[in-house]
């Protein structure tokens, strides 16, 4: 905890500008990001850009910003890259403790409630998450979009990002339960190409995952890059 | 009431500035008893014969003045004047007439001295707004339009008269050197040798037989000098007269009394 | 500086060579900073036949500012009949920007010329009109942060027009792929005694 007199609120309290000791801009790291995730006939489609930027500045432009948490489950990032990455590290942790506890797979929706507690637990305090937790369980494929105010949201389609807008707007227009899998590959790689374009703060490459029956892939179905 | 409704309007498309200026005659209206026409018409009105007597005027009072010439050298300007007092007790020391405009340019002028210090300060300001625009010193073409600019508008504006001046301006430039002649209707030329003031018709003949296209600076201050001792009426000293010379450096100056003596030592 | 200076997004950089100067631009136009709405937004503005002017900042003063330029620049030469050597041009942008000094155009101009004998004149401004020059590069905009670290790797003396092209070009691209409010395409003039060479460069569109 922070030594001062309400830790609380720490992170708030510093980017107060009218009192001594703050550090406005300190805890500003957006990191702007297209993300999205979409279910189909034939499992579930993650995409994603790779551009990791402090402020206007692209500090990365090769980013993961997917996150294999078991060969069953993949979580996705957007806001702050610290923020993030910690908690879906510990989320990967907490499942597989629950895989050792339970002697079975935690379903996708286990998975995303712990996630979503975390960041209930630390609503307010300044944490910078948008995420998606995708995967497979006994019912089968299933996607949540989980936010750092605990909002936990399942659905077929979603997009996370300050890109976001741009990919919905692909992303809808193409959309359909029936796509095979090579069309929604398509897709979701056209929707972020898409938003990487507009977006200011998305780009880099734009890597793409499929998850499967059975099991998700370990690595992306695809990566594509600009060609100048 | 009408009077209140005609300002009125004016003030609508006034600055700032000028709304000042409206408040003081709006004040001047409610004492005083002038009436519209005594500020919406020019003091220089045609006459039926499509002259502008006004100027006509001025220019006679400036055919009055003491005469003032100016010579465009091969490398450089010489302006020159007759600076005669009225009494023997003036201290000619405190008299100047030919004045810097700009570092480079230089000016002297026959007719009304008061009128022609408020056309040299004016000069002066253009000339320095000239340089914290450009950082570069204005060209002589450039200050003679905004002179010339300045004496037009007062042909044209309510409640002021013509300039009583004519003058001569010198200085050298990017474009060499250079001599003008503005008059007191705005109108400017560019001339090689000019006079101006007292018997300046006799003036610029001596000085049509005298000029040659690739006279030297310092030929042409002596002829200056012999064209003023034309129309003098007593002994020509360096007190009396006053020279100011424009060369290659681009330096306009105005010779000291003793540097003028020089040159009269040459001439005689 | 004020937010308004990043609305919209640009990297300009300009650099001498040997009897030639070049100055460079992206192309991007954003609003609300992140967003991109078109790929072709002009910042590079010829001013004489011998002086480009590129102009960063809030695209609404960049374009206000070069209709005024082209009006001042204009009315100069009808007036004095002769053409303004950029020196000259720098000066008065200088006193042009200072008047507005309490409520100032949100631009930072940027003057790259060739002056009357052939000699690179460059020079950058803040955006009330503090001027100041450089005898090798200058640059403006969102990315100027790493416009410098680039020119100050890659310029060299004495470039001729071949290598001013090449040097400039990718110090602009490499620059503008760390930055998230440019890019997305540029153009490059390279001014010489007799001729202008302008290219269009592609570059990373995200």
């Amino acid at each position: 905890m922070a030594p001062v007199a309400n830790p609380k609120t720490f992170c708030l309290d510093i980017k107060k500008t009218n009192e001594v000791l703050t550090a406005p801009k300190l805890m500003d790291f957006r990191k702007g990001t297209t993300t999205l995730g979409f279910v189909f006939q034939g499992g579930i489609i993650i995409a994603v850009d790779s551009r990791a930027s402090m402020g206007s500045y692209i500090g990365s432009a090769t980013v993961k910003k997917v996150i294999e948490i078991n060969d069953f489950l993949l979580g996705t990032m957007a806001g702050g890259a610290a923020d993030c990455s910690f908690w879906e590290r510990h989320l990967n942790r907490l499942c597989r403790m629950h895989e050792l506890r339970e002697k079975e797979r935690i379903s996708v929706a286990a998975a995303s409630k712990l996630l979503a507690n975390i960041f209930w637990q630390y609503r307010g305090q300044g944490l910078s998450c948008g995420t998606m937790v995708a995967g497979w369980d006994k019912k089968g494929p299933s996607l949540y979009m989980v936010d750092d105010n605990g909002d936990r949201h399942k659905g077929n389609v979603f997009s996370v990002g300050s890109g976001s807008t741009f990919a919905y707007g692909v992303l809808d227009t193409g959309y359909s339960y029936d796509l095979t899998v090579e069309e929604a590959v398509e897709l979701g790689r056209r929707s972020i190409y898409h938003a990487t374009h507009r977006d200011g703060a998305s780009g880099g490459v734009v890597r793409v995952y499929h998850a499967g029956e059975p099991s998700v892939g370990r690595s992306p179905v695809g990566t594509w890059d600009w060609k100048p | 009431m009408q009077t209140s409704l005609h300002f009125c309007c004016l003030s609508l498309k006034s600055t700032d500035c000028d709304q000042i200026q409206f408040l003081r005659l709006w004040q001047h209206c409610g004492r005083g008893s002038m009436t519209d026409s005594e500020y919406s018409f020019s003091l220089t009105t045609f006459a039926p014969s499509g002259k502008l007597l006004q100027i006509e005027y001025a220019l006679n009072r400036v055919a009055e003045g003491r005469p003032a010439l100016g010579i465009k050298a091969k490398n450089g300007v010489v302006l020159a004047t007759e600076k005669k007092v009225t009494s023997p007790l003036v201290d000619e020391k405190t008299l100047s007439k030919v004045e810097n405009l700009s570092e480079s340019v230089g000016m002297v002028y026959a007719g009304m001295p008061a009128d022609y210090r408020v056309l040299l300060r004016r000069g002066r300001k253009v000339a320095q707004q000239y340089y914290t625009t450009y950082r570069e010193l204005i060209p002589v073409s450039q200050i003679v339009r905004e002179e010339a600019a300045i004496m037009q508008e007062f042909t044209q504006s309510g409640g002021v008269r013509p300039f009583g001046v004519s003058l001569m301006i010198a200085g050298f430039d990017d474009s060499g050197p250079q001599l003008f002649q503005v008059d007191p209707s705005g109108t400017y030329f560019g001339w090689k040798a000019s006079a101006i003031g007292k018997n300046h018709v006799n003036a610029k003949s001596f000085l049509e037989k005298r000029y040659s296209e690739d006279i030297e600076l310092e030929d042409a201050i002596h002829t200056a000098i012999l064209t003023l001792k034309e129309g003098f009426e007593e002994a020509i000293t360096a007190d009396n007269i006053e020279i100011g010379i424009v060369g290659a450096d681009r330096k306009f100056r105005v010779l000291t009394p003793a540097e003028v003596q020089d040159y009269l030592g040459e001439v005689e | 500086m004020s937010g308004l200076m990043e609305y919209n997004g640009s990297a300009i950089v300009a650099m001498a060579g040997e009897n030639c100067v070049g100055i460079a631009s992206d192309t991007r136009h954003g609003i609300r900073q992140l967003q991109t709405v078109s790929c072709n937004r002009q910042k590079t503005f010829q001013v004489t036949d011998q002086c480009y002017v590129g102009l960063s900042g809030l695209a609404t003063d960049v374009q206000t500012v070069s209709q005024l330029l082209n009006f001042r620049m204009k009315l100069f030469t009808l007036r004095e009949e002769r053409k303004m050597q950029p020196r000259m041009i720098g000066n008065m942008i200088a006193s042009m920007l200072y008047e507005k000094r309490f409520g100032p155009y949100f631009t930072e101009p940027v003057v790259a010329g060739l002056d009357g004998e052939h000699k690179p004149y460059l020079c950058t401004f803040d955006f009330i009109g503090c001027l100041s020059t450089a005898e090798d590069f200058v640059v403006s905009g969102t990315t100027a942060e790493q416009l410098f670290g680039v020119c100050e790797s890659f310029w060299r003396p004495g470039m001729n027009k071949d290598e001013l092209f090449e040097t400039l070009s990718q110090c602009l691209l490499s620059a503008a792929d760390r930055d998230c409010l440019a890019g997305w395409g540029g153009v490059v003039h390279i001014i010489t005694p007799d001729e202008i060479i302008t290219k269009k460069l592609k570059g990373r569109m995200d």
